[in-house]
């Protein structure tokens, strides 16, 4: 059995996989993950594996934020654009595209050629283009998440210039009276524009969507308008590190 | 002997001819025991938060040596330079101004460099003294980039020594003294760098942040161009004091430095390039154009505050080691 961790920094993401398919899948809140699996051990935070049914013995590969700052007794350490990279060559089937993972802080966009990484690019300091600001902005609009997800017709211009300012900027158009439903459909694509400069860089092939915001559709249909590529979105996009850890096992 | 700073490379054989102590206020900042600090002060006194990490670094270091004057570069480095000669001007300091010719004309940069000269009470047959003076440390400090290359002197070691070139660490006989030894130590060590090893190019201002080689090197990466500090220790043989700065390419255009990057990251092989930009520098916005010209797998970083790389920064680091390392391997 293979185990694979994403320390990310929203959610902690592991997958067991027994050489042909997962057999677990399971996200933790980061915080809450630390706080219960977590112990301080000779100025180190150590994780109890055994706390989460993970044989502490078994093949093991982390990635993600945490990596650095946690101690993981016997793992081996990845990059998260390796294990992204690996993860998506293996749900995709495909060998040449390009990666996009838009994750709680942070968006990446790697290219992809034979099934190996050649180049990657990441988002400057700033969560305006990651999930962090859709999930503030769906708070502000008092709108669940999976709805908010949905809108990409008539998307209204916001500015975005941060992913906590946004909010003064969605409280302004609610109350010009702009449809809720356009002002969700501009915080989604207030995302595409943040990425494109990004995937721009690497104009071949299908975008591949991986990391959480993969399964906001309506981010995805706003990529394949603005950009004319086909988006292919992952069958399990949250875990697709997770899973590249467990198959570099 | 009086103490003269300056905000980055100037002609420093004038500062010598002059029988003075040059003072490279970034070096001073840098090397402080806390330049956080130094930051947390000057943004106290009102200056921006979003300025850059360096000017505010400066602004205070300037006050802690006690220069006697400061030479601001005010073309070629930013306008921020500006706005800091004025805040010392508030505060009683004497201020020499100097400027590099945009399109590097030569009769401008001698007037410029005469200026200098004047500013300093010497004369252009004392500086031209001086410039003879520094040429052999020059020669040794191109030895010890060529050490760099071969795996003998470390990207951080290099980083060091040429950007406390740009004074000299104030006094030349010393610097030399101990760049001889340094050099003969060097000579005798095995190389760090083989076949597998990353070989990276590191462009832009020298980082803010103070652990950035140890980062790339423990994950198996090692510098073997450091750009502008390159730059700094004016690399080339040039004949004269007036060929030597007008070769200098740090305060011209972009363009210079991308057939200078271009040419030694191929001289060097390297595999990959590191691009440090400093947070709220214009320098960020020729990053495009740097891409266009320089075709190497290229990781753009930012850095604002001095202190150790960010966790981050950090996993992009050695996620870009890593990749570029996995492509040396397919190979």
């Amino acid at each position: 059995m293979a185990v694979g961790i994403d320390l990310g920094s929203r959610a902690v993401k592991l997958v067991e996989y027994d050489g042909a398919a997962i057999t677990r899948r399971q996200a933790f809140d980061t915080a809450a993950f630390y706080r219960d699996f977590g112990r301080l051990k000779d100025g180190t935070l150590e994780v109890d594996f055994a706390g989460i049914g993970i044989n502490p013995a078994g093949r093991l590969t982390v990635t993600g934020y945490g990596r650095n700052t946690i101690k993981v007794v016997g793992a081996k350490v990845v990059s998260e654009v390796k294990a992204h990279t690996v993860g998506a060559v293996r749900q995709s089937g495909l060998k040449d595209f390009t990666l996009l993972d838009i994750g709680g802080q942070d968006s990446k966009v790697m290219k992809v050629s034979g099934g190996a990484m050649e180049d990657f690019a990441m988002n400057d300091k700033c969560a305006a283009s990651s999930g962090r600001y859709i999930e503030n902005m769906a708070a502000i609009l008092a709108m669940p998440l999976d709805e908010l997800s949905r809108h990409f017709t008539n998307p209204v211009r916001l500015s975005a210039t941060c992913a906590i300012f946004g909010e003064s900027e969605i409280i302004q158009k609610v109350a010009e009276g702009v449809p809720a439903e356009e002002i969700a459909a501009g915080v989604n694509l207030t995302i595409v524009k943040r990425v494109l400069p990004m995937l721009a860089r690497y104009p071949d092939g299908p975008v591949v969507f991986s990391g959480g915001v993969a399964r906001n559709t309506a981010v995805a249909r706003l990529i394949q308008e603005t950009t004319g590529r086909k988006v292919v979105t992952l069958p399990e996009p949250t875990f697709n590190g997770a899973l590249g850890c467990a198959l570099l096992s | 002997m009086e103490k003269v700073g300056f905000t980055t490379t100037i002609p420093v054989e004038a500062v010598f001819a002059g029988g003075h102590r040059p003072i490279d206020l970034n070096n001073i900042f840098i090397m402080a025991d806390d330049p956080a600090a130094m930051l947390e002060v000057a943004e106290a006194e009102g200056l921006p938060r979003t300025t850059c990490g360096w000017i505010k670094g400066l602004y205070i270091s300037a006050r802690e040596v006690e220069t006697d004057a400061i030479i601001a570069v005010t073309q070629g480095d930013c306008s921020n330079t500006h706005a800091l000669m004025e805040l010392w001007q508030a505060d009683g300091r004497r201020i020499i101004p100097f400027a590099f010719p945009y399109d590097r004309d030569r009769d401008l940069l001698k007037l410029q460099v005469h200026k200098l000269i004047d500013a300093l009470g010497t004369t252009e047959e004392a500086t031209i003294k001086a410039f003879d003076r520094l040429r052999s440390i020059r020669a040794k400090l191109r030895r010890l980039d060529a050490l760099t290359v071969d795996g003998k002197v470390t990207g951080a070691e290099n980083h060091i020594w040429l950007v406390s070139s740009s004074d000299m660490n104030g006094d030349a006989d010393i610097f030399e003294a101990e760049l001889d030894l340094f050099l003969t130590e060097a000579g005798k060590r095995d190389s760090i760098a083989d076949t597998g090893t990353v070989r990276l190019a590191y462009i832009g201002v020298p980082p803010i942040f103070n652990n950035l080689y140890e980062i790339l090197q423990g994950a198996g990466g090692h510098v073997v161009l450091n750009e502008v500090q390159r730059q700094f220790s004016m690399p080339y043989d040039s004949p004269d004091l007036y060929s030597q700065y007008a070769k200098y390419t740090y305060p011209y255009d972009v363009f210079g430095r991308i057939a200078d990057i271009k040419e030694q990251a191929a001289l060097r092989h390297a595999d990959g390039v590191i691009h440090y930009c400093q947070s709220f520098c214009f320098r960020a916005m020729e990053d495009l154009l740097i891409r266009r010209g320089v075709k190497l797998p290229m990781l753009t970083i930012e850095g604002d505050r001095p202190g150790p790389v960010d966790a981050r920064t950090r996993i992009r680091l050695e996620g870009f080691v890593e990749m570029l390392r996995d492509r040396k391997e397919r190979r």
